[in-house]
């Protein structure tokens, strides 16, 4: 029995060849977007489950309340690991004080190598479950020791087994290897964590550190830490009983901020990384929701075509269902041979999609900015496809099913069956469906489209043209600026350069304290403060617009603030220049105000900034390229002049345009995938379009010939068949509008620097679908309109 | 006795008139006759066939088929009565385009779930008998529409049903064809197979051995 359906169904899909590429071709495409939208669900909600202790590792965070208004806070201090460890033993299975991950310098012989890496406490190993090659997780117990990632030990080693061999850390340290993990996952936090070395050495390294720990300092908040809590125990519980240890700790001064310790499980470190009044406001899942519902809307458009095709073809099979009713079949034997009917054709889109996903999941990769493997191998990958092929066939066979096997066979075999007016309203409800999810799509796009536009024209503030910057790695650059940029610019490589302790685009560090007069005692201040060399100004090429600039010929330029125009806002201050700050028990003279400068978000606010002189506590070299040379020769320039100073230290630079660019990686991903999943859905709609306009030419083919006959134009044929379609349109429009705005708007919300939603993204996406439907429509039409009235009137 | 009508009623309402489609019929058809109906166009011949053959409906009267109430039975039993005794042949043959016709003839016994072996013991013979072994791979579109109607004919008898129902079977053959088919027909009957045919044709209605005469939905004699 099942033979004969298939059988009978491949004639049929063979008989009908345009219909069944316009069926199997929309299909296949609106699987493989499904696949590949469902691929990129399962990245990221797998986000770093390949960590054992996954359901119970938690970052702690804290909230800081200042003038009303709640932030949340990823640095901690240093005393918080000891102090949890001690106090609260019993709620955790570790406690892992770590830095901030970033570049640091490992060597072995000659080779020197820039890493991304951490300084973590021992339980690191396995509370994160390393996949260990050598070694195993006491790697860190021992304070002299290093960790490496199976890359890492490769570009030093080879094959080699490295256990016991002696490297050197930021070319001061000598640490020797106790253990080498694979690779951490693409999709984890943790990727690309090159090697770790033991907290320990983080004090012996940087002086700033080691104070805080000599003199348990639980005001400089510097230090990540997580913690996996214990076994038995959950979040909320543990999250209870220490929600108040740091306001516990901290001085009179502290606590007017009311420091409030949070557990940011390790479920929402990558999903929901988005702090809003004191709760978590999710992130990043927006996406996966947002992307997924297009999936679905994407399949529900495919299988509306499927279903619209394939009651069009009714009057086709018609005959058939009669005569199988005849000779005995029953409703319920109809229902099923229909059913696999669809099923084979969902088969065989469902192959033809999983080629193609094949073949542009690479392109998709590189895209989405992932590293997606096509599962061949895996059984659960196999079951949910059974189940999704099984799952549209049902979706996009049953109406047809039921609608055809309930013809009466009376009827359709005296050959003057018709479909009724009910089943063309039908279709035509799921051809609005369709276009209101494309006009939806199309409005979504432009508004994305017009926000990255947006955020990408705000004024910066400096000049990016050649400009580098080289984070200090080590101390060994320390002392030297003079030496180096005299070198340097005698060279004519470079036309300047300055020193900074945060990088051009970002804050490192804010501070609290500053008192000025006129600020009311309530006020509780928190500036980015950014330390720079004399030239910085010069280097970057930032706009005064009242005072002056830092200069040497002033001593007292040693205390000297510039602000920027936010931060003048943000205090008050009327006349700014000459003011006297006071800050860290000094007097602090502005000299200059400097046009804002976009640092740390295009979508955000800037922060309100100080600048002052401090050459010790700068971490970046800012230069500006001589633009009258090449880039290349310029960049070997200052690398011969760096490596005769700071030897044994890699060469790494980057171009602050780029490094700048990048702050607009996540959005322009959305604007890709949109795009792209918006043409898509536009495609699908017009196949199911163009096949609905064929068959409604089709039906009206005696109709037409009269109309003919008695002297309608070839022009007033085509009206007469688009005026019904872009209805539709109109209509889809205008279901569409409303939906699109409250859905644009809120998205819009997540970004206080937000571009109109104006009427024109309306106007323009309207006129489109109008456009489209036409163009698609008016082939059916024209061909309708111009056939001979003789021969579509023999067809009675 | 194979099936009796006591005061069918058939009608449709047009514009507030009740129009009668069938008016009053009384028919009895015993085992081994072969009947024709003649009338004119729109006298409700084939309207009639229909309500013999449980394809169409009707208002009032009585209808015994085989000691079962028709006029009782519920939509679902009524399918499984004529789709278990009665076979059908159309004026445009009806075989379905897609499937050969060796498929076509094989259909009915899919619905009956006969075993694979069975079905085609069953088409076999029924290819043999017609003499269209040869064109069994052939679709219904390669044949002339006397063939087809052969076809048609096999699909009927292939389950062997109690009786058959011919709408017009011949009126879409040339003479020629339409006296084949109409021998083929009596030497059915002289088999065994009772038949109801529906006629414009005397000549054809020659072959059968009663004739039914209806008018307006009325039978006229009888």
């Amino acid at each position: 029995m099942i033979k004969n359906y298939f059988k009978i169904a491949l004639r049929n899909l063979f008989k009908n060849k345009g219909y069944t590429l316009i069926n199997v071709g929309g299909l296949s495409l609106g699987m493989a977007i499904v696949l590949l939208i469902g691929l990129w669900v399962h990245d990221e909600l797998t986000f770093n489950k390949n960590h054992d202790n996954y359901d119970n590792i938690s970052q702690v965070m804290m909230w800081r309340t200042r003038n009303g208004k709640k932030a949340i806070r990823y640095a901690m201090p240093y005393p918080l690991g000891d102090e949890l460890r001690e106090k609260y033993g019993e709620d955790f299975k570790h406690v892992v004080m770590s830095s901030f991950h970033g570049d640091n310098i490992l060597s072995f012989k000659d080779k020197n190598l820039s890493l991304r890496s951490s300084f973590m406490e021992s339980g690191a190993l396995s509370m994160f479950s390393l996949d260990m090659i050598y070694g195993n997780w006491d790697g860190l117990n021992n304070p002299n020791s290093i960790v490496l990632s199976e890359t890492v030990s490769k570009a030093f080693f080879g094959t080699e087994n490295p256990l016991g061999k002696t490297m050197k850390v930021n070319n001061e340290l000598n640490v020797l290897i106790t253990g080498v993990y694979r690779d951490i996952a693409d999709n984890a936090t943790l990727k690309g964590l090159d090697f770790i070395v033991p907290w320990e050495l983080y004090s012996m390294l940087y002086p700033w550190v080691k104070a805080a720990k000599d003199n348990n300092l639980w005001g400089n908040n510097s230090y990540q830490l997580y913690v996996q809590i214990a076994d038995g125990s959950t979040m909320a519980s543990v999250n209870g009983r220490i929600k108040d240890v740091i306001y516990n700790n901290v001085s009179e001064y502290g606590r007017k901020s009311q420091p409030e310790l949070v557990l940011h499980p390790m479920k929402n470190w990558h999903l929901r990384s988005n702090w809003k009044n004191g709760v978590n406001a999710g992130g990043f899942i927006q996406y996966v929701w947002l992307f997924g519902t297009i999936g679905l809307f994407v399949l529900l458009l495919a299988c509306i075509n499927f279903m619209n095709l394939s009651t069009a073809q009714s009057e086709k099979r018609a005959k058939e269902v009669g005569i199988r009713k005849t000779v005995g079949s029953s409703k319920y034997q109809l229902i099923n041979q229909f059913l696999s009917e669809s099923f084979l054709v969902v088969l065989v889109a469902f192959t033809v999609a999983i080629i193609m996903v094949f073949i542009v999941i690479p392109w998709f990769n590189q895209l989405a900015d992932k590293q997606i493997v096509f599962p061949f191998k895996s059984v659960t990958f196999w079951v949910v496809s059974i189940a999704f092929v099984l799952f549209t066939s049902i979706l996009a066979g049953s109406y047809p099913a039921l609608y055809l096997s309930s013809f009466r066979p009376v009827k359709v075999l005296k050959g003057t069956f018709k479909t009724g007016k009910s089943t063309t309203s039908f279709r035509k409800a799921l051809v609005v469906v369709q276009f209101t999810v494309s006009v939806i799509l199309v409005i979504g796009t432009i508004v994305v489209e017009k926000q990255v536009d947006y955020s990408k024209n705000r004024p910066i503030g400096y000049n990016m043209n050649s400009l580098i910057m080289i984070e200090k790695t080590t101390n060994n650059f320390d002392n030297k600026y003079n030496v180096i940029r005299n070198e340097l610019i005698n060279s004519g490589a470079v036309v300047e350069m300055a020193e900074s302790s945060s990088p051009l685009t970002d804050v490192w560090s804010t501070n609290s304290g500053f008192e000025w007069k006129g600020k009311s005692p309530d006020f509780i201040t928190n500036i980015a403060t950014v330390c720079t060399s004399h030239d910085y100004g010069k280097t970057v090429g930032w706009n005064l617009i009242e005072g002056r600039d830092f200069s040497r010929t002033f001593a007292t330029d040693s205390t000297a603030f510039i602000l920027n125009e936010t931060a003048v806002k943000y205090m008050g201050l009327k006349d700014p220049v000459g003011k006297t700050i006071r800050w860290n028990n000094e007097e602090h003279q502005v000299i200059g105000v400097v046009k804002d400068i976009l640092a740390v978000s295009p979508f955000e606010p800037v922060l309100q900034t100080v600048y002052m002189i401090n050459y010790p506590n700068t971490n970046w070299i800012e230069l500006k390229l001589n633009p009258e040379r090449s880039i290349t020769s310029s960049l070997s320039a200052v690398e011969t002049i760096l490596s005769k100073h700071v030897p044994n230290v890699p060469f790494d630079y980057q171009f602050v345009d780029n490094t700048f660019a990048e702050k607009f990686e996540a959005v322009e991903r959305i604007r890709k995938l949109s795009t792209i999943f918006a043409i898509f859905a536009i495609f699908i709609s017009c196949l199911g379009l163009f096949g609905l306009a064929s068959f409604i030419a089709e039906q009206r083919t005696k109709e037409i010939g009269i109309r003919k006959v008695v002297g309608a134009s070839v022009f007033n044929l085509w009206k007469l068949l688009s005026k019904d379609f872009v209805k539709l349109a109109v209509l889809a429009i205008i279901v569409a509008t409303p939906l699109a705005y409250y859905g644009v708007t809120k998205w819009l919300n997540n970004y206080t620097y937000q571009t109109e939603v104006s009427w024109w993204i309306f106007l323009i996406a309207g006129i489109g679908a109008i456009g489209i439907t036409l163009l698609t429509v008016s082939f059916q039409a024209i061909k309708a309109a111009v056939t001979n009235p003789i021969k579509s009137l023999r067809t009675e | 006795m194979i099936l009796q009508l006591k005061n069918i009623f058939k009608w449709v309402n047009s514009g507030g008139n009740r129009v009668f489609l069938l008016n009053d019929i009384d028919f009895t058809v015993n085992e081994g006759e072969f009947i024709s109906i003649m009338g004119p166009s729109g006298s409700g011949k084939t309207t009639l066939l229909n309500v013999i053959g449980m394809l169409d409906g009707f208002n009032e009267g009585e209808y015994t088929f085989l000691d079962e109430s028709v006029h009782d039975l519920k939509e679902k039993h009524r399918a499984r009565l004529y789709k278990e005794y009665i076979g059908f042949v159309f004026q445009a043959y009806h075989l379905i385009d897609e499937l050969t016709v060796y498929e076509n003839i094989e259909t009915p016994l899919l619905y009956k779930k006969h075993s694979s072996s069975e079905r085609k013991a069953m088409v076999a013979d029924m290819l043999d008998r017609f003499n269209i072994v040869g064109k069994k791979d052939l679709f219904p579109s390669q044949l002339s529409g006397g063939q087809q109607q052969l076809v048609g004919i096999a699909r009927a008898l292939v389950s062997s049903p109690k009786l058959i129902l011919a709408d017009e079977p011949t009126g879409n053959l040339n003479s020629a064809q339409g006296e084949e088919i109409m021998q083929l027909f009596k030497k059915l009957n002289d088999e065994g197979v009772t038949i109801i045919q529906v006629t414009h044709s005397e000549k054809n209605a020659a072959y059968g051995s009663r004739t039914i005469h209806l008018k307006d939905g009325l039978i006229v004699n009888n």
